[in-house]
C-alpha cells in the first residue's frame, strides 16, 4: 500500500460482506478499515478521518440510517462522501427526501454489489 | 219515517235496511238498493247473501233476542256478483212500548280495508322473513339503547338480548362505546356505518361492518335504532393473509439480498483467488460460499415450511441423537458468531414419536434466534447458548438458553407471530413463528421466559406419542397454494 492510497471506512455488520468489500477495495489499491457497527464507526471517524464511508444501511435496529445522521449532521465529517449499500433503495430514498436538513449520500449501490461497479463509484468519489 | 231522517237515511254512504221479526227487509236505503236490488219481501239473507235460510250467526238475530246492538264481520254478494265485505252494526228499534219490533242493520263496506289488511300481513311476514333470516345481525335498540327487537342470527350468537343493553351483550362493556354509530344517529337522525369488533356468546371475535339507521315515528321524531352487522370476520382474515403474503416477499427479498451479497464476496474471492494463484483466498471464498449457500437453503425451507403446512411423517426418535445432531450442525454457526455452544443431555432421555426433519428445524430455528439474541447484545464479555434435555414421564423437554440481548415484554408477545426478527439484514422472520408451528402440530408447546439484557430460555415440550388426529394443528388449506401455479 502506498503511503497516499485513499482509506475507505467499510461499515457492515456482516462478515462476509465486510470481507468482500475490503478485499475488493485493497485489491484496487485501497485501503480499507472496517466498522461492524454504528458505534464502531464513530470511534473509528473520530480516530481517522477516511476518504469515503462505505455504509451498509440495513443493519439491524435502524443503526446504519442513525450513523449516516451523525456523519452528515457532524462539522468533522459532513464532507466525507458515503456510498449508501442497500437492500431497500426505495426505503433509504423515503427516509431521505423526508428529512431536508440531511443530504442524500453521495451514492447508492445496491445489494448483491457488483464489485467493478462499486470501485468505480468509490474512485469517482474520491477523485 | 218523517222526510228528513229519509234523506239521511237514504244519503249514508253505507247500507242501511230495517228487517222484521221475520227477517224480512221492510226498509232499504238508496244506496243498498244500488247494489243489491229490489227488497220488496225479500229477506234479508236472500238479498245479502244468496242463502235459502238465515244464517247461523246472526247479529240481527241477536239484537232481536237481547236488545242489545251486535256487531259483526260479514262477506255479502252484490247483485253484479262483487263479494264485498262489510261491518255490520245491528240495533234494536222499540215502540212506544218498548217492544222490538224491528232490528236495523247497518253495513259499512270494509273491501278496501280487508284488502289492506290482508297487504300488510302479507308485509309484516315477509318482514319477519327477512328479520330473522337474512345473514346478518340485526337488532333493534331504543334511545336507552336497551335492545327490544333482535333477529335470529343474533339470538342465535349472541344470546337473550332483549331487555338487555347492546354494549353489555356484544361487547360486554358496561358503559356505552365510544364512538358508537347507534348514539350518532340517535343524535343526528342519520344513518351511521363503523366497523367494530364483538364478542360472541363461545367468546369468539367478530370483525363487522355496523350501520345504524334511524327509526322516526310519524312526527318524525326517532323512536330507537336499528343496528344490522355484516360479518366481515373472513374477509379481514383474507386481508390478514394477503397482507402477511406481502409482507413476507418484502422481507425475504430483503433477507435474500443480504445472502446474495455474501455469495457475490464469497465468489469473488475464488475468482479473484484463482487470478492470483492465492491458495488461502480461494479456501476463504469457497467458505464464504458454501457458507452463504446454506443460509440461503435455510431460508427457503423456511419459506416452503411456511407455504404448505406439512402433516409430520411420524417415525419414533430417540430425543439424544435429534438433540446431538441438531448441535453438530450448529457448532460451527455459533463459533462464527463468538458463541460458545454447550450441551447438557440426559442420554436416557429416551424416545418420542416425530417428524424428524421437523423437529431438526425446530431445534435450529430455536438455536439461530439465540446465536443472534447473543450478537446484537455488545454487554457481555462472553455468550453462550445452552441445549438441555431431559426426559419426562409422557414428554420429552428440550431447553434452549443463551444470555443474549433478551426481550421485553411486547418483544415477547409478538415472538412467534410473523416477522418477529432481531436479525436485520437476515432472516425472514418466521424462524420462530415456524417453530411454534411445528411443535404444535406434534401437540406439544413452546415455553418462553426471558428479561431484557439478561437472555432467553426457550422449552419446548414434545409429548411421547403422536396426538390423535383432529387435536393437532396441522394443515388447514394452505394459504399459498394459489402461489405454486407461478
Amino acid at each position: 500500500m502506498t503511503d497516499d492510497a485513499k482509506t475507505v471506512l467499510v461499515v457492515d455488520d456482516d462478515p462476509d460482506a465486510r470481507e468482500y468489500l475490503t478485499t475488493v477495495l485493497e485489491d484496487n489499491g485501497f485501503t480499507a478499515t472496517t466498522a461492524n457497527d454504528g458505534a464502531e464507526a464513530i470511534a473509528s471517524l473520530e480516530e481517522e478521518i477516511p476518504d469515503l464511508v462505505s455504509l451498509d444501511i440495513s443493519m439491524p435496529e435502524k443503526s446504519g440510517v442513525a450513523v449516516y445522521r451523525k456523519l452528515k449532521e457532524d462539522e468533522r465529517f459532513k464532507d466525507v462522501p458515503v456510498i449508501i449499500i442497500t437492500g431497500i433503495s426505495e426505503e433509504f430514498e423515503r427516509f431521505i427526501s423526508s428529512r431536508r436538513q440531511v443530504p442524500p449520500p453521495e451514492g447508492y449501490i445496491s445489494k448483491p454489489v457488483d464489485a467493478e461497479q462499486f470501485v468505480r463509484k468509490v474512485r469517482e468519489l474520491t477523485g | 219515517m218523517n222526510n228528513d231522517y229519509h234523506v239521511y237515511f237514504d244519503a249514508l254512504p253505507c247500507y242501511l235496511t230495517v228487517q222484521d221479526r221475520d227477517f224480512r227487509i221492510i226498509e232499504a236505503n238508496e244506496r243498498f238498493r244500488w247494489d243489491f236490488g229490489d227488497i220488496e219481501g225479500r229477506f234479508c239473507y236472500q238479498v245479502y247473501k244468496g242463502r235459502s235460510e238465515r244464517c247461523e250467526i246472526c247479529p240481527v238475530a241477536r239484537a232481536f233476542h237481547d236488545g242489545q246492538r251486535h256487531r259483526s264481520e260479514e262477506q255479502v254478494k252484490s247483485l253484479d256478483g262483487r263479494q264485498i265485505s262489510v261491518l255490520v252494526e245491528a240495533t234494536p228499534i222499540r215502540d212506544d212500548d218498548g217492544k222490538i219490533t224491528a232490528v236495523m242493520e247497518m253495513s259499512t263496506d270494509i273491501t278496501e280495508l280487508k284488502h289492506l289488511e290482508r297487504q300488510l300481513r302479507r308485509s309484516q311476514r315477509r318482514y319477519h322473513l327477512l328479520f330473522d333470516e337474512v345473514p346478518c345481525y340485526i337488532s333493534i335498540q331504543d334511545r336507552e339503547l336497551n335492545i327490544v327487537e333482535a333477529n335470529r342470527a343474533f339470538h342465535e350468537d349472541f344470546g337473550a338480548c332483549l331487555g338487555r343493553k347492546c354494549y353489555e351483550v356484544y361487547k360486554h362493556r358496561s358503559e356505552p362505546c365510544v364512538p358508537c354509530p347507534v348514539q350518532e344517529t340517535l343524535e343526528d337522525c342519520a344513518p351511521h356505518t363503523r366497523e367494530e369488533v364483538v364478542t360472541s356468546l363461545d367468546g369468539r371475535h367478530q370483525n363487522v361492518l355496523v350501520t345504524a339507521a334511524p327509526i322516526c315515528d310519524g312526527q318524525g321524531r326517532i323512536t330507537g335504532v336499528m343496528e344490522m352487522s355484516a360479518n366481515i370476520t373472513q374477509v379481514r382474515q383474507l386481508e390478514d393473509r394477503l397482507t402477511s403474503l406481502g409482507l413476507l416477499i418484502g422481507s425475504v427479498s430483503h433477507g435474500l439480498k443480504g445472502l446474495l451479497n455474501g455469495l457475490a464476496g464469497g465468489m469473488y474471492l475464488v475468482d479473484s483467488g484463482f487470478k492470483k494463484e492465492d491458495k488461502a483466498r480461494v479456501e476463504r471464498g469457497w467458505g464464504t460460499v458454501q457458507r452463504n449457500v446454506s443460509r440461503i437453503q435455510s431460508m427457503v425451507s423456511d419459506i416452503l415450511y411456511y407455504a404448505k403446512d406439512r402433516v409430520p411423517a411420524w417415525e419414533p426418535l430417540s430425543a439424544v441423537e435429534v438433540a446431538e445432531d441438531v448441535c453438530r450442525l450448529m457448532e460451527t454457526r455459533a463459533t462464527e458468531q463468538g458463541v460458545r455452544l454447550s450441551t447438557v443431555l440426559d442420554a436416557t432421555a429416551g424416545a418420542f414419536e416425530g417428524d424428524a426433519q421437523a423437529v431438526r428445524s425446530l431445534l435450529v430455528n430455536l438455536i439461530e434466534n439465540s446465536i443472534d439474541a447473543c450478537r446484537l447484545d455488545g454487554k457481555k464479555p462472553e455468550h453462550g447458548v445452552t441445549v438441555r434435555l431431559q426426559g419426562l414421564s409422557d414428554f420429552v423437554q428440550f431447553e434452549i438458553e443463551d444470555n443474549g440481548i433478551g426481550m421485553d415484554q411486547e418483544t415477547k408477545e409478538k415472538a412467534f407471530t410473523m416477522f418477529f426478527s432481531s436479525k436485520g439484514m437476515e432472516g425472514t422472520g418466521l424462524g420462530l413463528f415456524i417453530a411454534d408451528r411445528i411443535t404444535r402440530a406434534h401437540g406439544g408447546r413452546i415455553e418462553l421466559e426471558s428479561h431484557p439484557g439478561v437472555g432467553t430460555r426457550f422449552i419446548v415440550h414434545l409429548p411421547r406419542k403422536r396426538p390423535p388426529p383432529e387435536e393437532s394443528e396441522d394443515s388447514h388449506p394452505s394459504e399459498m397454494d394459489a402461489a405454486h401455479d407461478r
